[in-house]
């Protein structure tokens, strides 16, 4: 079952992994180098070409996968077994996520060009963004919580100094530093629990953790894994009583990173969160904690989002409320509900990545980020502010767009296991959403009240903005291919959980 | 065999320091500190828990914490130079005078 790619056999890595390892070390030497000859562009050239081959060799990845029996893939780096090896156990579900957030960290690298231009240490910023990229897919490939918690910490600590790199204004270090404190205290968390599962089993690797951990009678110890387990994954994925850091770290990080952030790395904590709730606890024993965390975390954000002046920072909260909006389907504990989720978790990043890159290009000609202050931009920047609209309507769930399609899903899978008030919840914060999205609109396409200067944004960052609007449209009103990879993900971790279980022999 | 009771205890003691470390201290380096210290209660715990076979010690969780000294290493040094900055934008490290971000 080990594939013979030879990157593969070098590295003892899954190929996208080794890929994007690579490219991100070699970043900061390929930077210099052109940098003292005289070239320019390369290195952004380089990070952006790293990024695409990673999302190719993921495709390819996957074709493989298709062909294996029972759908997973186990890489054991120096041929050791589990318990004694750490190993990648790939199946659909890490594919799915890889692919996502290979997605879009090309589209954010090609943003980047110029949007960054003029920033000094771009080489650093290159790199930290392919190391935050490969923890990323790291986590979605781990087969043992050993390996996910040292790609976890990666992705942790490019995301900190992401979040912190314009370390000139003060706002993005007293942002970061909250975010460093509250995600290394959940770091610490999950460290605790990775120490209780090994002390109550013996092994970190997630098959052999759930075939003997997996339909237990709930104890104390399990009740008290839990807790950690939600508080170690729940600040990275900013479920509300742990959310406090997001809206200060979001809209601080510079705008593509605001996307990643927003778009993909709290989604990497809910797949953690996921992946190992599934995989230790059956649904029953879950369902009711998740569900009241879902309507908490919806409600409360969208009362806050409402309550914003600063743009970034509304979009922000209504990452938190997407974020409750995908905790439905988890609560549900189908294979319908899951797909639903993993289906919101690709639309969102296309949506709320395409919100904070187009209000970035507003945000980047105006210099303000004040709703009233940024009144009649529309007119001097049709196209960002049209796919910053489409955008929006679509974090609303407006039918013809993607965000239509996989909350009516998520809404579904509630009512079919018998919560119709998580539905309920859900419609209702749905429509009051639309309340603060509107409000953004009407601001920017309102007559400006006061003289502004704004140009439309160059050409890179415009063609990338309207390339995402076009995918949240088209998967809209065709949305078949992408149901089709959700539901052979969500088949992965929910139906066919024994396979990902039989795949390292006990 | 060694009794795994007082590890269990000093643990949770060192969990219960590290989190009223966070809460009450407004200087940055000891909020550092704090985490540092909730890291080595769980690091503590993984290598009590290793040694409960008899004549046989782990090698897993040894290197599972060998590696979480390395990554908490990482983040307080990041956070050390989180620190230098405000240092160089507020003229302080109290926490409590980071207060412009709010809601």
């Amino acid at each position: 079952m080990v594939t013979d790619w030879t990157l593969t056999q070098i590295l003892w890595l899954p190929s996208p992994l080794a890929i994007l390892l690579l490219g991100g070390l070699f970043t900061p030497f390929i930077g210099l180098l052109t940098e003292r000859v005289g070239l320019r562009r390369v290195r952004e050239l380089w990070a952006a070409s790293v990024l695409s081959l990673a999302l190719v060799s993921l495709y390819l990845l996957f074709q493989e996968l298709r062909g294996e029996p029972g759908g997973v893939l186990l890489i054991l780096p120096f041929g050791q077994r589990p318990p004694g090896g750490s190993c990648f156990e790939i199946d659909a579900l890490s594919l799915f996520m890889g692919g996502s957030v290979a997605f879009l960290g090309v589209l954010v690298a090609i943003y980047s060009f110029n949007y960054m231009e003029g920033v000094g240490r771009l080489n650093e910023y290159y790199a930290l963004l392919i190391f935050m990229v490969a923890g990323m897919t790291g986590i979605a490939m781990a087969g043992d919580f050993f390996t996910l918690f040292v790609f976890w910490e990666m992705m942790s600590l490019s995301s900190y100094v992401l979040v912190a790199f314009l370390k000139e204004r003060w706002a993005p270090i007293e942002a970061g530093f909250k975010y460093l404190i509250m995600s290394a205290t959940a770091g610490a968390f999950l460290l605790l629990s990775m120490s209780f599962l090994y002390g109550m089993t013996g092994t970190l690797n997630f098959a052999q953790l759930s075939a003997s951990l997996r339909g237990a009678a709930l104890t104390p110890w399990l009740a008290v894994l839990f807790c950690c387990l939600i508080i170690g994954f729940g600040v990275k994925s900013a479920i509300v009583p742990l959310h406090t850091w997001l809206p200060d770290a979001h809209p601080e990080a510079p705008s593509p990173i605001s996307a990643m952030l927003s778009g993909m790395v709290i989604e990497t904590g809910l797949y953690g969160l996921t992946r190992v709730l599934y995989l230790i606890f059956t649904p029953s024993l879950f369902h009711i904690p998740i569900s009241a965390l879902a309507v908490l975390t919806m409600t409360m954000a969208n009362i806050w989002a409402l309550l914003q002046q600063d743009i970034k920072r509304l979009l922000a909260y209504s990452s938190i409320a997407q974020m409750g909006y995908m905790l439905i389907g988890v609560a549900s504990g189908t294979s319908y509900g899951i797909m639903g989720t993993f289906l919101h978790v690709f639309n969102h990043s296309l949506m709320k990545g395409l919100a904070f890159l187009s209000s970035g290009s507003i945000v980047h000609e105006v210099g303000k980020r004040d709703i009233e202050s940024l009144k009649g931009v529309g007119r001097m920047m049709p196209i960002s502010t049209i796919t910053f609209f489409i955008s929006l309507l679509g974090l609303g769930g407006v039918p013809s767009t993607n965000g239509f399609i996989s909350k009516f899903i998520l809404f579904n899978s509630a009512i079919l296991v018998g919560a119709p008030w998580l539905a309920v919840a859900g419609v209702l914060n749905s429509a009051f959403s639309m309340a603060y999205y509107l409000r953004v609109m009407k601001a920017l396409i309102s007559k400006p009240e006061m003289e502004l200067e704004a140009r439309e944004a160059p050409i890179l960052m415009i063609s990338v903005t309207v390339v995402m609007a076009l995918l949240i449209v088209l998967l809209g009103v065709w949305p078949e291919p992408a149901i089709e990879y959700a539901t052979e993900a969500s088949k992965a971790l929910v139906d066919n959980i024994q396979n990902y279980i039989r795949a390292v022999a006990y | 065999m060694i009794p795994y009771t007082p590890f269990m205890i000093s643990t949770f003691l060192l969990l219960a320091i590290g989190l009223g470390c966070l809460m009450v201290k407004r200087d940055m380096i000891r909020l550092l500190m704090g985490i540092e210290i909730l890291f080595n209660a769980a690091n503590l715990n993984f290598i009590a828990l290793s040694v409960q076979s008899e004549g046989f010690v782990d090698p897993l969780a040894q290197s599972v914490v060998m590696m979480a000294i390395v990554l908490d290493g990482a983040v307080i040094a990041v956070g050390l130079a989180m620190t230098l900055n405000v240092y160089r934008h507020y003229r302080t490290v109290d926490v409590r005078k980071l207060r412009r971000l709010r809601w």
